[in-house]
């Protein structure tokens, strides 16, 4: 069984691919902090979508469920914790000096991207499973530019989005991958991330109390010296 | 039956902590439920010593040596840890719903931590793993302060990416073993399954696996939130966090040694040995420039955990052996190591080696309790560290790895000069000005008397069951 | 033979003809959106016939390059308008004479020619606005060469013609992740090579803002109605080039008849305006880039070019 049997859901699973790694490089990119939560949100839209289209591919049950769990957890209940927990002012933000500057970012982003490529293709050469060549190159390249955001921004909410970015991108390879696991499985991971914002929210509530900034990548007092 | 008892006990404690009975109940309640979990643990382990697997609510919940050392430690070093916070933190001028906050977190802690070698799910026991640095995050940053803050951030962060990169790992190995055609999704399955994944698969999944909790572990180069982090929590937190939650990591990456080792033709030891060789090295270098006592320790954990791994790489089951008695002694060690840390910082109000003189003569007690701490976590006999780490250098001598075990020890012998020099300077010599002593609560007194019995005591004898047990979990180390 | 010569010259017409209505459209739907009436989708014709029967009035100072300006950027869009599908699917008579590069490159002589002509004159205003224009031109040129490297790999070959036959007539490669990835980033870069907001603002007035307009600042009469038109018949070729080569060839024609042919034009005409609804909800949605905040845009468009070849090189 190739992607060959399901031409349209594998047409539309890919331009959904290609979205979804567009909003990738806008959250590393954006410089506003509620443009990249917007982002971030679209990225969960996009991997419901992708769920959704490999669930009728592939006739499993399991699938929906995780895109019905990821528009829950993603789409509406992180915005709302976050909207609880860090407060309004923190939205206004814009990030006006970044570790390295948004051309140079998005350059590396591109390295990163080819890494993700030449990551997955052994794993594809090895086992052919439908959809797999769309969703595991994109998902990985989506979890390295998760981790780049982390690495590159310095306010706590844009760090935040790239970490659970990067959650997001192991899913979108995962659903292709292992379309069966075991609904406990998702489910678990599904509270893990909110529970994930709601640790992170609370504590960018309390550094943002006793420090009066949530530049978290300013904070360098711990070091040898 | 005690299997799911060990979980359900700290999650009742946590509950009732919250009630409104005050500050006292709460901490009390905790030390009952972790005496409760500690009589447990050792009884699991008899079962386990008895009858070589333990499993419980319907293969949910499952137990077998390696676990069991693991559970039994956790349970010690909580216990102890519960009475040392009575006095550290109870003592404290702070807000009763902060204590009260304090000990809830620090029942669903120590349930995070009991749960991970109990769970036979993987993916479960995932969660169990994340949960730990979740549950953890606001005890790191206890003591509200920016560095506490910043630590607790990078913490948080830097360990939950790499449980996400696992997970991928976790993932591809569920995918390895549908291929394979076998079904669950727990760790006897994925070892019978093994052999017949694709190695190209089982390959990237170990390597996600390893750097993924790898960072959880602490080992270098992902060990950048472990200093901070086990430096600016509070001492009772910094044991657990030392002595045993690094240690429930490393289980699960000891855990896929076996797993990855039944797949023709793919070799995990080089990895294992080379990982663990530059941890060692790097914390070592660090040893010799840290200017705070506690991140002194915190990189002496980072150490450890190398010879860890490197000990598991080597192979063997002189190696293993040695890898479990390594285990034990740490756990043992390095939380004493931070209840005399927690006592030094009450005595002297300060966490920098420098400002830190002639403690023997303000507070003698601390200064016993660190000196023999750091004579313990250097290695120095007649304690454990000592002889788990002679097993480990005779085994790798014996099988034939000579450069590995001459930079192992190389670098521990750098590593125990740097500790003792720093924990002499602090410990004896003039002090600079006469710091007002503050008198140690009486349960710290008492925790660090209790630590100290199997500290001494395992060095110098082990008793026969606990060898048993710790031949057993050598055994399900080497698969 | 004879048809081909015909439909080519018809094409070319097409375009100088109909340049000014997409360019009247796309002004009164974005006055429409901001609530406003708008002037007449007709009235750029009204103004290049007013300006041509105008005096002209040259400096003294100026070169043969700012007499000579308004006839180059004129003729660059036509050169440009016989190389492209516009009307057919199949090569017309001139189709081989240049390929995409050949036709970057003459658009591109045609901007040139005119930022040199802004220098030419005494305008302080001239000058700074040619200079912006160039930095925003070879901060666009990458983006043009990587999109068309791309499709050229991928057709086997640069001419617009076949490029648009093996790479978008299959309906299955619409969608893949490479091909959108290649229309965002042209449409970025169309958004840049035209002055179009976020990159500049086609309606300001205010010279030390301008970055397109003010290449035209200094003339008058004939050469201002040139400079306009040829203003208008860029953006239209540009259009056309990203609607009939890159995404879709919906509309064009396949026979020889002359009717198809002549059914062509209005269903052309739609899948502009379908572009021209577009790109008023982009100007309307966003705000002016700051100058520097430009080379973040074009270096945007960049790495989703380059993404999108790398993803189709490794086959994703």
């Amino acid at each position: 069984m190739t992607s060959a049997s399901f031409p349209v859901i594998s047409a539309l699973d890919a331009l959904t691919g290609a979205l979804f790694l567009l909003t990738a490089l806008g959250v590393v990119a954006t410089r506003q902090v509620l443009a990249s939560l917007q982002l971030f949100i679209l990225q969960s839209l996009l991997l419901a979508l992708s769920a959704v289209l490999l669930g009728i591919g592939l006739g499993s049950p399991h699938l929906l469920a995780v895109a019905a769990i990821t528009i829950a957890t993603k789409t509406l209940m992180i915005p709302w914790l976050l909207r609880h927990t860090v407060s309004a002012e923190v939205y206004r933000t814009r990030e006006i000096e970044r570790v390295l500057n948004i051309p140079s970012s998005l350059l590396i982003s591109a390295v990163l991207i080819m890494v993700a490529y030449a990551v997955a293709n052994p794993l594809l050469n090895a086992v052919d499973v439908p959809f797999a060549h769309v969703n595991l190159p994109l998902g990985i390249a989506a979890m390295f530019l998760g981790a780049f955001t982390i690495a590159v921004r310095r306010e706590a909410v844009p760090q935040l989005l790239g970490l659970l970015a990067v959650e997001n991108g192991v899913f979108f390879a995962g659903i292709a991958i292992v379309p069966n696991l075991p609904v406990i499985a998702e489910l678990a991971a599904a509270v893990d991330v909110p529970v994930i914002t709601l640790v992170i929210g609370l504590l960018t509530r309390q550094i943002h109390r006793r420090l009066g900034t949530t530049s978290v990548g300013r904070l360098a007092a711990l070091r040898e010296e | 039956m005690e299997l799911a008892a060990i979980l359900a006990v700290p999650a009742l404690a946590s509950g009732l902590s919250l009630s409104p009975l005050g500050r006292r109940f709460a901490a009390l309640i905790t030390l009952v439920a972790a005496a409760i979990v500690l009589g447990l643990a050792a009884s699991v382990a008899i079962g386990v010593m008895r009858s070589g697997r333990l499993d419980a609510l319907d293969q949910w919940l499952t137990c077998d040596a390696l676990g069991a050392l693991i559970l039994l430690l956790v349970a010690f070093v909580g216990f102890t840890a519960a009475i040392f916070s009575w006095g550290y933190i109870g003592g404290r001028a702070e807000q009763q719903a902060k204590i009260q906050r304090y000990y809830c977190l620090y029942n669903l802690f120590l349930l995070s931590m009991l749960a991970v070698p109990l769970l036979a799910n993987v993916a479960l026991m995932w969660i169990a793993v994340e949960l730990t640095t979740l549950l953890s995050a606001f005890l790191v940053g206890f003591e509200d302060t920016a560095e506490a803050l910043e630590a607790a951030w990078k913490y948080v962060v830097l360990t939950t990416l790499g449980a996400v990169l696992a997970l991928l790992g976790f993932l591809i190995l569920y995918w390895g073993s549908r291929v394979a055609g076998l079904e669950p999704f727990t760790w006897v399955g994925l070892a019978e399954a093994a052999p017949h994944m694709p190695p190209a698969l089982l390959w990237p999944a170990f390597l996600l696996i390893l750097v993924g909790f790898g960072t959880k572990v602490g080992l270098v180069p992902m060990h950048t939130w472990l200093p901070d982090a086990h430096s600016q929590a509070p001492a009772s937190i910094c044991a657990l966090l030392s002595g045993v939650e690094t240690t429930t990591a490393l289980y699960v990456i000891l855990r896929l040694f076996p797993v990855v080792g039944s797949a023709p033709g793919l070799d995990a030891r080089p990895w294992f040995i080379g990982f663990g060789l530059v941890s060692v090295g790097i914390a070592t270098l660090l040893l010799i420039y840290v200017r705070d006592f506690k991140r002194m320790f915190a990189f002496s954990t980072v150490e450890h955990m190398g010879i860890i791994l490197v000990a598991a790489g080597l192979g063997g089951a002189e190696a293993h052996i040695g890898a479990a008695y390594q285990i034990t002694g740490h756990a043992i060690a390095k939380s004493f190591c931070f209840f005399a840390a927690g006592m030094t910082v009450m005595a002297a109000g300060t966490q920098e080696i420098a400002a830190v003189r002639g403690l023997i003569r303000s507070s003698p007690l601390s200064a016993l309790a660190l000196v023999a701490g750091g004579f313990a976590i250097a290695g120095a006999p007649p304690f454990a560290i000592f002889v788990s780490e002679l097993v480990i250098l005779k085994a790798g001598l014996t099988s034939g790895q000579y450069l590995a075990i001459a930079l192992l020890a190389f670098f521990v012998v750098v590593a125990f000069c740097a500790v003792m020099f720093h924990v002499n300077r602090m410990a004896f010599g003039v002090p600079e000005r006469d710091t007002p002593v503050k008198a140690a609560p009486l349960s710290c007194k008492v925790t660090l008397a209790l630590a100290a019995i199997p500290l001494i005591a395992i060095g110098l004898y082990v008793p026969g069951p606990l060898q048993e047990l710790l031949n057993a979990a050598a055994s399900a180390m080497g698969g | 033979m004879l048809e081909r010569i015909v439909y080519n010259l018809l094409q070319v017409f097409v375009v100088v003809a109909f340049a000014p209505l997409v360019e009247g459209v796309t002004s009164r739907l974005k006055e429409i959106i901001q609530s406003k009436r708008g002037p007449s989708i007709f009235q750029p014709y009204r103004d290049i016939w007013k300006l041509l029967h105008k005096d002209e009035i040259v400096s003294e100072q100026s070169s043969w390059i700012f007499r000579a300006a308004p006839y180059v950027a004129f003729t660059a869009p036509v050169f440009v308008a016989l190389l492209i599908p516009v009307l057919t699917r199949y090569p017309l008579f001139f189709a081989f004479m240049g390929d995409m590069l050949g036709g970057g490159f003459v658009l591109a002589l045609g901007g040139f020619f005119a930022a040199l002509a802004a220098v030419d004159t005494a305008n302080p205003y001239g000058p700074m606005g040619a200079s912006r224009t160039r930095m925003v031109g070879f901060l666009a040129e990458p983006v043009f060469i990587i999109v068309f490297l791309t499709v050229s790999f991928v057709a086997g070959s640069t001419i617009p013609y076949i490029v648009q036959t093996r790479w978008v007539t299959p309906i299955a490669n619409f969608f893949e992740p490479s091909h959108v990835l290649l229309m965002i980033a042209f449409l970025m870069l169309i958004l840049a090579e035209d002055g179009r907001i976020p990159v500049d603002s086609p309606s300001g007035q205010f010279e030390l803002a301008m970055i397109e307009r003010s290449k035209s600042l200094e003339y008058s009469g004939r050469g201002a109605a040139l400079m306009k038109w040829a203003g208008a018949m860029k953006l239209f070729v540009l259009i056309i080039i990203f609607l009939n080569v890159l995404v879709t060839p919906w509309g064009l024609a396949e026979g020889m008849g002359l009717g198809e042919v002549l059914l062509a034009i209005p269903l052309v005409l739609l899948k502009v305006l379908g572009f021209v609804l577009v790109l008023v909800y982009i100007e309307s949605s966003l705000a002016k880039l700051r100058l520097f905040r430009i080379t973040e845009f074009l270096g945007a468009a960049f790495v989703i070019s380059v993404v999108a070849m790398i993803t189709r090189l490794s086959g994703v």
